[in-house]
């Protein structure tokens, strides 16, 4: 039997994704305007869940293969691996149907197929499924899972600047998903220009703002809503944010903790690999890719995920280094189990908080970080994003007239954005280290360790000796977190800042021994 | 550890990066998509027997291992080629570039550094007050804040609504002035884009200043300072501050090296003809024979400021030499 509580969060979930994907697909020229009826069949029309076909054979392949090792491997929740074959199945099936059209024909919206939304319901609801069959076959785990996330959920529940930051992140999500309702695309064509209901005529290019709700942000240089703008940049503008961030987390965790659990030249060699890439200017790197790859939101999202690891490989490396001495490691390798085994069975778990807090972080850098390059006229030409909106801004000269409501908006969105991730970060990475919650007494114990080694070495080196957590024992972010009371940025840093590359200084924890 | 070994290791492991950058950018503008000569040339119709010029110029047509040993001895040289959207010598581009950056980050980090830590010693200082909560918070919005959003609103307010700063450039075009009055002119200009690169960084050392503050007043000889009855002001300034300096002076060094990204975005936001908008001037013009040479003297620029900020800290914090 599976928990209650996880029984209420699949169903939660799988409602929430399906929302989710059905509101991202959601065809941009049904306008909310164009009465109820067409709105409501825009949610069965050929768009939704029109994805690329390599994004299905992809997932189908992950399908595969998870069911397949689960398998072979005799894992005790077979229906959940069959289950999951039933799945990939489905996903192949959609990929082929979606890229079966001949040369340009690689996406579901070009074929035509206009039953997507349907193929969409049913694999999140088989998703769902495959959840609910793991928690079937793994009751005790389960258990466990559902009782720590609730008890993370607890303390986070209690921080204050956590629930802020979750609430503001929360806003711009809903007005992200819900653009097509919020603001007709057709208004971002280059020629619409708005009108004033009252008198009929064009506001034209610069007017400020008026109660008339498309110009409550005013118009930009061609006489476009800039609220039209605002709203869909948001979409590309968190998504772009989400997902370099989460390549960026993937490529460094690996990474770092290749690097930190293989001892000798491999090791050795991954962390000079890692000093390398954080010697590497940011800016000028990603300009250079940026000009040279051309300019859509997949590449700046490429472009972001691999130039910005190499602070996570270091946190993460210097988490892995603590791990690795743990007993069970040691009991791990004793029994003979092989590397491959330990590192995802026994590593990866425990320093799975660490990673996910440093994403969190890290997506507020990569929203900075788009925002950076599609300032400088490197971003997506043809979808908005808060960096293209200022890059227009800037080069229309908005700042000269002052056309301040075109230069407002996009940028406290940013701010509130990147904060609300800055906050939700600090606060997971609270709710992990119990030294952190009572860190008033706590600061003077963690800047000087036991050999003498300066603060600015640890926080890129080796652990502050083990936080002790609840949840996942011995959990160390000390070197991870920017917040009120350690240094910004941790290993990871602004765009153009560079952040704090801690562990420079005494180059790494072998130094101090 | 020993002074030599300990010195002798940081130059070889910053030595060693330089010639590992190097090659990655040797590296870099040959991954790029497309013919490496056709991307040293300016955009549009190009005469094949122009591209078989250019191949050779550049020793393109020998192996890559050659291609490497080339790139190497031209490098080493400090030749990077004629940049083709000014038809000089890169060298020549970039050296007069250099001084106006150098003055407008160290303008910047000057301010930053001082401001600051200021700000950051009083917030540590009196922690959970209401200037340790405005200021902190302040210091978030800041360090959250794009660089050159609070550029064009610096623009926005004071160039064109209240006209007390030139809106960009390092000086009047067409405008002879000599002596005091060209310094003037020079610090008009300067203010806005020194203010505007600096203010990332003042929100940065508010906070690691203020953390520090606060790990140091917790230490055993803050504790006997006050308890041999010194006034609290000598126990911040005399013992407190010049201890909790370490991290920050060290971590200004180091963001010394990555002020190239935050000068780009300055400067091309002010028009201040340094290093920064050459490289979006560059990178516009697809000039890269100008993006590779600044590329480079931003990576060594980071690497010879971590060097730096080991040296010091092997003097600053006698921990090390133990």
């Amino acid at each position: 039997m599976i928990p209650r509580r996880f029984r209420n969060w699949i169903i939660f979930w799988t409602i929430i994704v399906w929302c989710v994907l059905e509101l991202l697909t959601y065809p941009k020229t049904v306008p909310i305007t164009s009465g109820i009826s067409e709105v409501i069949k825009g949610f069965f029309s050929a768009s939704v869940g029109a994805y690329p076909a390599w994004v299905m054979l992809l997932l189908a392949v992950v399908c595969f293969a998870a069911g397949a090792v689960g398998l072979v491997r005799r894992s005790k929740a077979k229906s959940f691996n069959v289950l999951l074959l039933v799945e990939g199945a489905v996903f192949l099936a959609w990929g082929v149907l979606a890229g079966g059209g001949g040369v340009d024909g690689w996406s579901a919206a070009a074929n035509n197929i206009s039953y997507n939304w349907a193929i969409q319901t049913v694999v999140v609801i088989l998703g769902g499924a495959c959840v609910w069959l793991w928690a079937a076959g793994n009751p005790e785990r389960a258990e466990l899972t559902t009782w720590n996330t609730h008890q993370v959920w607890k303390l986070y529940r209690a921080n204050w600047q956590g629930m802020v930051g979750l609430g503001i992140l929360v806003v711009f999500i809903l007005m992200a998903l819900l653009a097509p309702f919020l603001a007709d695309h057709a208004l971002l064509d280059p020629n619409a220009q708005i009108k004033d209901p009252a008198t009929g005529e064009l506001f034209g290019p610069y007017h400020p703002p008026t109660t008339y709700y498309y110009n409550w942000f005013g118009t930009d240089q061609v006489g476009q809503s800039v609220l039209t703008q605002f709203i869909w940049s948001a979409r590309i503008s968190l998504m772009v944010g989400l997902l370099a961030a989460f390549m960026s987390t993937v490529l460094g965790a690996g990474i770092g903790i290749a690097a930190g659990f293989y001892g000798g030249w491999q090791g050795e060699g991954w962390m000079r690999l890692t000093d390398a890439f954080l010697v590497i200017p940011w800016l000028p790197l990603a300009m250079v890719l940026a000009a040279a790859w051309g300019q859509n939101y997949w590449m700046i999202i490429l472009i972001i995920g691999i130039t910005s690891w190499p602070g996570t490989a270091r946190v993460i490396r210097s988490d892995v280094l603590r791990v690795r001495e743990l007993s069970f490691i040691e009991r791990a390798k004793a029994i003979g189990s092989s590397n491959r085994h330990i590192m995802t069975k026994h590593v990866l778990p425990n320093v799975m908080p660490l990673i996910f807090a440093n994403l969190v972080l890290v997506v507020a850098i990569a929203i900075l970080s788009e925002t950076t390059l599609s300032f400088l006229g490197l971003g997506d030409p043809l979808n908005f994003s808060w960096g293209t909106m200022l890059h227009y801004a800037w080069v229309n000269g908005a700042a000269g007239l002052p056309a301040w409501w075109y230069l407002l908006p996009p940028g406290i969105a940013i701010i509130l954005v990147v904060l609300a991730f800055t906050f939700i970060g600090t606060a997971y990475d609270e709710v992990l280290d119990p030294k952190l919650r009572k860190r008033e007494d706590s600061t003077s114990e963690s800047r000087f360790t036991s050999r003498g080694e300066p603060a600015i070495a640890v926080a890129g080196g080796a652990g502050v000796g083990g936080g002790g957590g609840i949840f996942t024992p011995g959990q160390q972010t000390d070197d991870a977190m920017p917040d009120f009371n350690k240094p910004a940025g941790g290993s990871i840093g602004r765009p153009e800042g560079g952040g704090w590359v801690g562990g420079h200084i005494a180059d790494d924890e072998k130094e101090g021994k | 550890m020993d002074k030599r070994r300990y010195f002798i290791r940081k130059v070889l492991n910053a030595v060693l990066t330089i010639i590992l950058v190097a090659s990655f950018n040797f590296a870099l503008f040959r991954i790029l998509p497309g013919d490496p000569a056709r991307l040293l040339l300016p955009k549009g119709k190009t005469d094949p027997s122009v591209i078989e010029k250019q191949r050779k110029t550049f020793n393109l047509d020998k192996p890559m291992w050659q291609q490497f040993v080339y790139y190497w001895r031209d490098t080493v040289r400090g030749e990077f080629g004629m940049s083709f959207s000014e038809k000089r010598p890169v060298t020549e581009v970039v050296a007069e570039r250099i001084w106006p950056t150098v003055l407008l980050v160290g303008v910047g980090t000057v301010f930053a550094t001082v401001v600051g830590m200021i700000m950051g010693v009083f917030a540590g200082w009196r922690r959970n007050g209401t200037y340790d909560i405005v200021s902190t918070n302040l210091g978030m919005v800041l360090y959250a804040m794009p660089t050159f959003w609070f550029g064009l609103l610096m623009i926005m307010l004071f160039a064109t609504k209240l006209r007390w700063f030139p809106t960009g450039r390092m000086e009047e075009p067409g405008v002879e002035l000599s002596g005091f009055a060209s310094f003037q002119s020079l610090m008009k200009h300067l203010f806005l884009p020194a203010f505007t690169f600096a203010i990332a960084y003042v929100g940065e050392y508010h906070l690691i200043m203020r953390s520090s503050i606060t790990g140091v007043m917790k230490e055993d000889f803050a504790l006997t300072a006050r308890a041999k009855g010194l006034s609290e002001n000598a126990v911040l300034w005399r013992h407190v501050v010049p201890n909790a300096m370490l991290p920050t002076v060290t971590i200004v060094m180091m963001n010394l090296g990555f002020v190239m990204s935050g000068a780009i975005l300055a400067e091309s936001v002010f028009n201040w003809p340094g290093l920064g908008l050459l490289s979006y001037d560059s990178m516009q013009k697809r000039d890269y024979p100008v993006m590779q040479a600044v590329f480079l003297i931003a990576s060594i620029a980071v690497i010879v400021a971590n060097l730096i900020a080991d040296i010091m800290y092997y003097y600053l914090d006698p921990r090390v030499q133990a």
